[in-house]
């Protein structure tokens, strides 16, 4: 069959928004509100904005209220400094641990319905990695809305875009940024409802299209999170900024992979492996279940990998067991509820008298396009793409480093969010300039080799195949010939990904044919991701090199990896921002090159 | 504790290229804790990959797979296998896509369509009331939150729009009017006027037959129904 694909419309806007969760839409609402007039557009590639992976984000917002007399903003910014293993940027650690009680308050005063304390003021909890005084002790600094956060930043970002007038475009994908002398122009879009292909000419275009999870079996992360703003930034020939840089949380429930929460081993969960031994005594005699996330991960991961592990029936996937069967009824009831309720749901059992079935589940992506500290892309020579923005997991400016704190996340989102308004605020001011043509588009090409794909190969199973591998080779433990056989097996598995044969040829609402695209998304950001875990011989935060396993100051530098043409990888680095260090003032020395213990 | 179940699907599909509607049915042998997403999954992986469903979080936090399954509007994401084969006392399930929108292609729906009723309702604060300092969080206590949270849990998955016994076309169904419902009861929100002319107008409360279905579907498990019952008492009108 032999279609040809054409352009069915043209759309004008100021501000194209890609990606309708919490960061777009902070990011759209601010413009409005600053400027009425301005025409938005947001696209979504979930049914509607209220289903974006922001909504569900469970624990908190981390932020440092000026009215609380004990915390101060400097305890935030070194917490993520250390918590990052020293790899955060220092610039946009202090401008976003500064601009977070703003933004708490911007999105109370607009109607999140936060958890309140007796004064009725917000409630605050603490989190692991969150500290008074440089390390002492917990601090309170978590605000949230009971187990649902996410749900309640993205349903008031998207009620203001809903009463500023945002145009949103449901269940559409961005299949090609659109250039004209090197600034962005705009962008191909697939209109998946209706099958077809629209150009959308913008002043100013917002990449904020969330995580890549998906590249692996078991993940937090919603089905959409298959890295397709990464993919198309690359295809632009835009570097992604620490590709390598994949958190894990050691407690995915199997079958949904969400997480049975931190609770559980504070509480008093135990985690036992196949022989019901109790084996983190073995990792961490003293410590035990409470050494920080990235050592239970991996004990875990050894468990499983040395035939400890169970294998679950119903989802073939491995895992230890959590013991809960101990813990006073009281503490069922009243800390760990929530989490019950889940392996209920989820596993159907009763953690009270069963054993519960957890494993490391991917979790965040530190890594992302790489922007400046006010969201703006940068190209591979670290200069701004005029009329191109980033924000949200899918860029990285960074804030987290190589390892990013409880509740760091969704306040992410919203500072950057703000700050990319602000530039293109900036950038609207400016008159527009006349246009040259853009760029000619090469999504027609890519669609109709989905469509006119020939051969045996299943879709399925090399996603399958894809999952398993970045897991087994590029997940919690890496060697250098995993991950080499990992970078093998992806060319093998992209060539065979040319060979899907898709079942239905139909453009309006083919799910097969959105798949085959995120197919070579995941294949895409799966080959950077290993390229750069090879590149970096060092362990560092989340990545971990069971060949290289210290932190080392040769590597004390963020990786820039660019792939215009899948296979064709260029890695560079770039210095980590110490100017917090650098600036001298008080405590400046816990900025400096620190370890990472707790 | 090793066993798994022969299911029959049998599920509605749609063609919006040929206008088709048929239904279409699947056999699969599937584990205990397999979810029904889980099902459309495997079938699109081993047996028919064209089958168009949907879903995001997978985890009842979005509401995006809700469909009817042997007549009830819920969330695939959350039925179990052997909860379902419990729950329906049966191995066959007829799958069929939820009715408050038109269908887009087999199980989707243009939710787009369902949610320009909760956009008639106006979900967000409308005009705030002033906060007593500048640039502070209004002071609300846990007991006056307390009263309305349950209904800010709502995900519009539209399970209750569906169950609805109201055939009235105008009505705009039970989570739209718990948006509103949630603002009138937030003491942020001061345009109550506007909210009430709605609530009590022909696309409002009185449209409610308090069936109490809305309740009884409720993923979430939110008493849907008693909030629309509080506006029925009239209690938020007159409001300060």
């Amino acid at each position: 069959m032999n279609r040809t694909l054409q352009t069915s419309a043209t759309l004008h806007c100021d501000l194209l928004v890609i990606g309708a969760g919490g960061a777009g839409m902070r990011c759209a609402v601010e413009v409005l509100e600053k400027r009425p007039s301005i025409r938005v557009i947001a696209l979504t590639k979930v049914p509607h904005p209220q289903k974006s992976h922001t909504s569900t984000a469970q624990g908190g917002l981390a932020a440092v209220d000026p009215a609380d007399p004990a915390d101060k903003i400097i305890y935030h910014m070194f917490d993520t400094w250390k918590g990052s293993d020293c790899t955060a940027d220092q610039n946009i650690v202090k401008k976003i641990c500064e601009a977070a009680w703003e933004q708490i308050v911007w999105l109370e005063n607009r109607g999140m319905h936060f958890s309140r304390n007796q004064d009725g003021k917000l409630s605050k909890r603490t989190f692991g990695g969150h500290t008074l005084n440089f390390g002492e002790r917990s601090a309170f600094r978590a605000v949230f809305e009971a187990d649902r956060t996410g749900k309640g930043i993205m349903d008031t970002a998207w009620g203001e875009s809903v009463k500023r007038g945002v145009s949103f475009l449901n269940q559409s994908v961005a299949t090609e940024l659109l250039f004209s002398d090197s600034r962005c122009v705009g962008t191909m879009v697939f209109l998946q409802k209706e099958g077809k292909f629209v150009r959308i000419l913008s002043r100013a275009t917002v990449l904020a299209t969330g995580g890549s999870g998906q590249v692996f079996k078991v993940t937090t992360n919603c089905r959409q999170n298959t890295g397709d703003g990464l993919a198309i930034a690359l295809q632009a020939g835009l570097p992604v900024l620490d590709p390598e840089a994949v958190q894990f949380h050691p407690t995915g429930i199997v079958g949904p992979g969400i997480l049975a929460s931190e609770t559980l081993r504070s509480v008093g969960g135990i985690l036992r492996n196949r022989d019901l031994e109790p084996f983190m005594e073995r990792y961490a005699p003293k410590m035990k279940e409470l050494v920080p996330r990235d050592l239970v991960v991996r004990a875990i991961e050894m468990e499983i990998r040395e035939g400890r592990g169970v294998m679950n029936p119903d989802h073939h996937i491995e895992h230890v067991w959590i013991d809960l069967r101990h813990l006073p009824q009281k503490v069922h009831e009243e800390q760990i509820p929530e989490v019950s309720g889940f392996f209920k749901k989820y596993v159907n059992l009763d953690p009270r008298r069963e054993l519960c079935p957890v494993r490391p589940s991917n979790h965040y992506h530190m890594g992302g396009i790489s922007t400046n500290i006010s969201g703006q892309i940068l190209d591979s020579s670290h200069h701004p793409v005029p009329g191109l923005y980033a924000a949200g997991e899918c860029a990285a400016a960074s804030f987290h480093g190589f390892n990013r704190l409880g509740t760091n996340s969704i306040l992410e989102l919203i500072t950057m969010g703000k700050f990319v308004a602000e530039s293109v605020l900036e950038l609207l001011e400016e008159t527009p300039q006349k246009q040259a043509e853009a760029t000619v588009e090469k999504s027609f090409g890519l669609f109709s080799g989905y469509l006119e794909g020939r051969g045996r190969e299943n879709l399925g199973q090399i996603r399958a195949a894809l999952k398993a591998l970045m897991t087994a080779k590029v997940g919690v433990f890496r060697t250098k010939t995993g991950i080499s056989e990992a970078i093998d097996t992806l060319k093998e598995l992209k060539e065979r990904a040319q060979k899907v044969f898709l079942s239905s040829k139909s453009l309006a609402m083919n799910q097969e044919l959105i798949q085959r695209w995120e197919l070579d998304n995941l294949l895409s950001v799966s080959l950077v991701i290993a390229r750069a875990a090879l590149e970096r011989k060092e362990s560092r935060g989340a990545h971990f090199r069971e060949d290289f396993p210290d932190r080392r100051d040769e590597y004390n530098h963020h990786t820039l990896a660019s792939m215009p043409v899948f296979g064709d990888i260029t890695l560079t680095r770039r210095a980590v921002d110490m100017s917090v260090f650098n600036a001298r003032d008080e405590n400046y020395e816990n900025f400096n090159l620190i370890e990472r213990k707790y | 504790m090793e066993k798994s179940f022969q299911i029959t699907l049998k599920i509605q599909r749609y063609d919006p290229d040929t206008g088709k509607s048929w239904i279409q049915e699947y056999q699969l042998n599937a584990g205990r804790i397999l979810r029904f997403v889980d099902l459309f999954r495997k079938i699109n992986d081993e047996q028919d990959p064209s089958l168009a469903w949907s879903s995001s979080c997978e985890h009842g936090q979005c509401g995006s797979c809700a469909v009817r399954i042997n007549g009830k509007p819920m969330l695939p994401c959350e039925l179990l296998v052997e909860n379902a084969v419990a729950d329906f006392n049966t191995t066959l399930f007829e799958i069929k896509p939820l009715t408050i929108a038109p269908v887009v292609r087999d199980l989707i729906v243009d939710l787009e369509k369902a949610y320009e009723k909760i956009n008639r309702a106006r979900p967000y604060i409308i005009e705030a009331k002033p906060t007593a300092e500048t640039s502070a969080e209004y002071r609300i206590t846990p007991q006056e939150l307390e009263k309305y949270v349950a209904a800010t849990r709502c995900i519009n998955c539209f399970c209750c729009a569906e169950a609805c016994i109201s055939s009235s076309k105008a009505f705009l169904g039970p989570n739209a009017l718990l948006a509103s419902i949630v603002r009138i009861m937030d003491p942020r929100e001061q345009e109550k006027a506007d909210r009430l002319a709605l609530l009590y107008s022909d696309q409002g409360v009185r449209r409610c037959h308090t069936s109490r279905a809305c309740s009884f579907v409720c993923p979430k498990e939110i008493d849907v129904a008693y909030f629309i019952a509080l506006a029925k008492t009239g209690r938020f009108n007159p409001y300060p």
